[in-house]
């Protein structure tokens, strides 16, 4: 008798098993991985760009996500969304402030996985352009809701920073500060060696800052005592410094990078001129004299070993140098006309595939106009919004220089915005940076000329641009 | 009920085999159950294996043949990404040049470091415990926490290291702002934050050696060097083998450091762009992760090559107890 069995009764092959459960583990992941609206289309003729439904009456939750912990965050934007759970109280916000995502890990790496997996925060704030990822479909538009809204419609925003929201003439972001960027400067070295103070005697050219900073610049025998200006370890202004001298990095109208152009070429020759002229030739060894670049604690500049630097506005309020200092504008080079400033914005998004946008974008408007005055009374990270109410000085700077200047700097920067500079505004604008970073660090190091180096930049981040349209 | 003759032995017969088969289904049932039991016991790890490690395995070398940003569906092109790595990209090969020099240093100062710190444990002195302890604590530290904190010895004109220089005549270099010196620094921070482990590896190998052998060497007129190199030495390869092996595979995958360091670039003339935050940077600032992927996928054939050629190598000069040498 032959015995029939059953292939319940079988016991199972490891083979078995493991087929059993890499099927039922591939249906798992599938189930994760597939986004939760399958969505193909293009973000440009999103439907969500067009919303009808009126923002719910019912309560509705949404999140917010943003990746600073800092004591000032802790006790502020709480503050800011209770102000906005106050005005619409049928919204509730989650948030946390622990310096990444709810759950933990980097916070790029899971918002854009959150995104992909079609489970994104319905709001997340951004410190690199939303231009680069509206222009991948990372993030929902915002035209038609900027346009009936209360206080965050386009023209209220100052219009060069508002450009780092755009792609293609759609909207994918606010910009809620625009921290303008600028010259400090040292006022007591400057009294010590009798030079003015003010700032509208502050050089505005080129050649005249460099006559300053070599007036400044002291060294005994091979020592650095005193460095005066070290224009080119502020990378995040390099865009505001080819356009200082009339250049360009990235036309966003033409989708080109101009990069090479004759008066970039003509800019860095003159940083490089600073390395030689004032500081004996060898960077690496001028590196060793003190930490160039910014104003913050442990910097040259605030060990008193640089005279002038740069930063942005929120400097002004993060950092208690041991001195007294002041601001200026940048100068212009030879071929400019006139001086521009940067921005550096906190960007208010909302990722694609949010549940609730319209109550997303109500709190993206609040933080990039009400509640950032609340948020500007703390921290002077100038603000973009235009409406801004008159009269609003940052508390902190008042009382370490008085409101009279308080109220002076913060005028100082907001006339400065309406000459920023166009920035923030290419879908490869990570990469182009740090390439162009690179180019500038080989040219200090000698180890390429300007032409060379610039040509190279210009190369790569032309072929990465088109690489990139292509695929858009 | 009546039963005819010929009925009751073909019942008997057949309740039999029908006890036999019941008491087989028994046997099997329980056997399966076993069966089961087992795995469902090893089941949440194969099946973490299957969705943590060879699902994105799979999946990484599907998007290393894809044009993929992560945002949108990947698009197939072939061997592109690995054309684009080996023609086009100048900074793949400066990434791969650093991660080599950091490695060959890297390694064998880990293990020499790891061994010597377990030969100094191994003494028999008082407060040896708390030595021991000591000295694996900074294995314990976070690798963001002992970067910065090497940052701030580091820094030329301020830190402590380059003041100690100082003070003995010597003028300290650049260290993390210099092209020559930033890989050795973080090679320091690397001695210092993983010899700790190696160590502990050591220690127990060393604890492991008998006695005997070497008295016995020493009885034979070999001095501690010698004993040393023809008696610790051999006897330890295994030790040596794994942490080569792990350290080799460690170092090629080196990225906290460089990426905290790099303090969002990658040092001067990118001197620190090591593989692994290249690797980074296209996959999740440049949005290029089907390249990233073609990445990771050479360096995982890399790493299985040496590991491969390591291991191979070892029969010719692991010993192993009561083993055979061939």
């Amino acid at each position: 008798m032959t015995e029939k069995r059953s292939p319940l009764h079988t016991p199972l092959s490891r083979r078995q098993f493991l087929r059993f459960a890499g099927m039922a583990a591939g249906a798992t992941l599938l189930a994760a991985c597939s986004p939760a609206t399958p969505d193909t289309t293009d973000p440009v003729d999103d439907p969500v760009d067009q919303p009808e439904a009126p923002v719910a009456s019912e309560q509705v939750t949404i999140s917010w996500w943003n990746a600073f912990s800092t004591p000032t965050c802790q006790e502020v934007f709480p503050q800011v969304i209770e102000a906005f759970e106050t005005k619409y109280p049928n919204i509730k916000v989650e948030f946390e402030i622990s310096g990444g995502p709810p759950g933990g890990g980097e916070y790029t790496e899971v918002l854009l996985a959150r995104i992909a997996a079609g489970n994104p925060p319905e709001t997340a704030t951004i410190w690199s352009p939303p231009s680069q990822y509206g222009a991948r479909g990372a993030l929902t538009a915002m035209d038609a809701m900027m346009e009936g809204a209360e206080l965050a419609r386009p023209d209220q925003f100052y219009e060069s920073v508002m450009k780092s929201c755009e792609w293609q003439g759609k909207t994918y972001g606010l910009p809620a500060s625009a921290g303008a960027g600028c010259i400090f400067y040292n006022t007591t070295a400057f009294e010590e060696r009798g030079i003015s103070t003010k700032r509208e005697d502050f050089p505005t050219t080129w050649r005249e800052i460099k006559e300053l900073s070599d007036e400044l610049t002291v060294w005994e025998g091979d020592e650095l005592k005193t460095a005066g200006f070290v224009p080119w370890t502020s990378g995040w202004l390099n865009p505001v410094w080819a356009q200082l001298n009339g250049g360009q990095f990235f036309d966003s109208g033409e989708l080109k990078y101009k990069i090479d152009s004759d008066v970039n070429i003509e800019w860095l020759e003159y940083w490089l001129s600073y390395l030689d002229d004032q500081y004996q030739g060898d960077v690496e060894r001028f590196n060793l004299f003190g930490q160039f670049g910014d104003v913050y604690p442990e910097s040259a500049f605030a060990m008193g070993i640089n005279t002038i630097d740069q930063s942005g506005s929120w400097a002004c309020t993060d950092v208690e140098l041991p001195f007294e200092w002041e601001i200026a504008k940048l100068p212009v080079g030879p071929n400019g006309t006139v001086s521009k400033t940067g921005y550096w914005p906190n960007w208010f998004v909302m990722p694609k595939g949010c549940p609730h946008p319209e109550e997303a974008f109500l709190l993206c408007e609040h933080f990039c106009t009400e509640g950032w005055v609340i948020w500007y009374k703390h921290v002077m990270d100038t603000p973009a919004w235009r409406g801004f109410p008159d009269g609003v000085i940052t508390e902190k700077l008042s009382q370490v220089v008085g409101e009279v200047r308080a109220h002076d700097m913060h005028e100082f920067f907001a006339e400065y915005l309406n000459d920023a500079a166009e920035m923030w505004t290419s879908p490869i604008e990570d990469f182009a940076n740090d390439t162009f970073a690179s180019s500038v660090d080989e040219i200090m190091h000698k180890a390429k000329t300007p032409a060379v180096a610039l040509a190279e930049a210009q190369a790569l981040c032309q072929s990465r641009l088109d690489e990139t349209l292509r695929q858009l | 009920m009546g039963m005819t003759p010929e009925a009751g032995p073909q019942s008997r017969a057949e309740r039999g085999s029908q006890i036999r088969v019941s008491r087989l289904r028994v046997r099997l049932s329980k056997r399966m159950r076993e069966d089961l039991r087992g795995y469902l016991f090893v089941a949440p790890w194969i099946l973490s294996l299957l969705v943590f490690t060879a699902y994105p395995m799979v999946a990484s070398f599907f998007f290393s043949m894809t044009d993929y940003n992560i945002l949108n569906p990947p698009r197939w092109i072939g061997l592109g990404n690995f054309t684009t790595m080996f023609t086009r990209d100048p900074l793949y090969w400066k990434s791969v040049v650093n991660t080599l020099y950091y490695t060959a240093l890297a390694v064998p100062l880990g293990i020499a470091t790891g061994l010597v710190m377990a030969m100094l444990l191994n003494q028999q002195l008082a407060g040896i415990g708390f030595y021991r302890t000591a000295f694996y604590l900074p294995g314990l530290m976070p690798a963001v926490a002992s970067t910065l904190l090497w940052m701030v010895l580091l820094d030329p004109r301020n830190g402590l290291v380059n003041s100690a220089l100082g003070l003995v005549g010597i003028s300290g270099p650049g260290w993390l702002r210099s092209v020559a010196w930033s890989k050795p620094a973080l090679i320091l921070m690397a001695l210092w934050g993983s010899s700790g482990g190696s160590m502990l590896i050591f220690l127990a190998a060393l604890k492991e050696i008998p006695q005997s052998l070497l008295e016995a060497a020493m009885i034979d007129g070999a001095n501690p060097w010698q004993r040393f190199r023809h008696v610790t030495i051999p006897l330890i390869t295994p030790s040596i083998f794994f942490n080569l092996i792990m350290s080799v595979i460690g170092s090629f995958q080196v990225f906290a450091s460089a990426f905290i360091a790099g303090t969002g670039g990658a040092g001067p003339l990118n001197s620190i762009l090591m593989y692994m935050l290249h690797l980074y940077r296209q996959a999740f600032r440049y949005f290029t992760m089907g390249y990233a992927s073609a990445m990771a996928l050479v360096m995982f054939l890399v790493l299985v090559g040496i590991t491969l050629l390591l291991i191979r190598s070892s029969s010719a000069w692991v010993y192993y107890e009561g083993a055979e040498r061939r």
